[in-house]
């Protein structure tokens, strides 16, 4: 089924009406078109927690949508905001020291890196390496301090710094 | 979370729907009018209003072009504040900018003046010919601040920093309008110090107390 923006207001307009079936519809083709966005966006392994987490954010907000206006902008900002979130959430993280599982599903990978890689072009070269070889490779802060030739301290605080600039670059998307 | 747990969770959210009525902007602005005219109508009623508009007449021209100034500010602040409510990629919340810029006029005008008068100057800056204005402001607009904040709290600001920012701005600006049909002075540098600094500070705490309290 074709995901296109009249079909999902008119889902939506349903929806903020109480139609179940109509939500349940919305709610299906909605997580279609946020895999699609998140896999250009985040890590694989992200995924499923991202379109999880959004879905539910548009159940809570569903009243925010107006029904003059087109539904996957609305959409699209919601999943922004979600994914804002996970960076900075990431970026908590990093000053804790932790660092995330490594990942695998090499072709989505290479699909998810088109739009983060473009992003990270805009960092510092020392930030992007960091955020590379912990956030998107796996890597530890350890390991990661090996290979960039960074003291252990610098790679959390590149990290750290990295993401919130990203964040940055998010939201003014 | 697996793809079936995703599936559970569609089902979940789709068996406890609601009707929801939407949000509408109109909605909104009538609480910032009520607030507006609820902080205005608490300092005139404590404080009274200017001797001059009481008697009838005329604010004289550089205090009314002040006055309007601020009006611009905490009108476009809190129709961007409101808009904010209602999310969606590639809406434009700026506008306010533009009001905030043409605003920048006061504290140049004041600028400008204060170097040709220096001591004026120094002595509209003390405390105690201006910071009473200052504080009044900042109250006065608690209403528009408060109206904004629920507004923003029961939608979805994508950015609740910038959400901060423009509920001080409108808050402090609502509340400079109502101090400038209260306070007497017409000196413009006592209007773009203290009265320009009651934006400034209900920018500051919005900044800084109202993210956490936006996030969703």
């Amino acid at each position: 089924m074709s995901i296109d923006e009249p079909s999902l207001a008119r889902l939506m307009a349903a929806s903020q009406r109480g139609d179940r079936a109509a939500y349940r519809a919305l709610l299906g083709d909605s997580r279609k078109w946020l895999e699609r966005y998140f896999a250009r966006r985040s890590a694989p392994h992200q995924i499923d927690d991202l379109v999880q987490e959004t879905l539910v954010s548009m159940h809570r907000k569903l009243a925010t949508w107006d029904p003059s206006r087109a539904f996957l902008p609305w959409l699209a900002a919601i999943a922004r905001y979600r994914w804002i979130d996970m960076l900075r959430r990431q970026r908590d993280e990093a000053e804790l020291g932790d660092n995330d599982a490594a990942i695998g599903a090499e072709d989505d990978a290479v699909h998810a890196r088109l739009s983060i890689d473009h992003l990270l072009a805009q960092l510092p070269p020392a930030q992007a390496q960091a955020i590379s070889l912990v956030k998107i490779k796996g890597a530890s802060i350890a390991e990661a301090s090996q290979i960039c030739g960074q003291s252990e301290s610098l790679v959390k605080v590149n990290i750290h710094r990295g993401l919130r600039r990203l964040a940055q670059l998010v939201e003014s998307e | 979370m697996t793809k079936a747990s995703i599936d559970d969770l569609i089902d979940g959210l789709a068996d406890e729907l609601e009707p929801v009525r939407p949000r509408r902007v109109a909605r909104g602005s009538l609480w910032v009018v009520a607030g507006w005219i609820g902080g205005g109508a608490a300092l005139l009623w404590l404080s009274g209003a200017r001797h001059d508009l009481a008697d009838g007449a005329m604010m004289p021209p550089l205090p009314m072009l002040s006055f309007w100034l601020i009006v611009a500010l905490g009108l476009a602040a809190a129709w961007s504040a409101l808009r904010m409510g209602l999310p969606g990629v590639g809406r434009d919340y700026s506008g306010w900018r533009w009001a905030g810029l043409a605003t920048l006029a006061l504290p140049l005008s004041a600028l400008v003046i204060g170097f040709g008068d220096s001591h004026a100057a120094m002595e509209a800056a003390r405390p105690e010919n201006g910071l009473r204005c200052m504080i009044e402001g900042a109250l006065s607009g608690l209403g528009v601040g408060a109206a904004l904040f629920f507004w923003l709290k029961g939608g979805a600001p994508t950015s609740p920093t910038r959400a901060g920012w423009v509920i001080g701005f409108a808050a402090g600006a609502a509340g400079a309008a109502i101090v400038a049909l209260h306070c007497t002075s017409n000196d413009m540098i006592h209007i773009a110090l203290w009265h320009g600094l009651a934006i400034l500070l209900s920018g500051v705490v919005g900044r800084w107390l109202l993210p956490p309290l936006l996030r969703w």
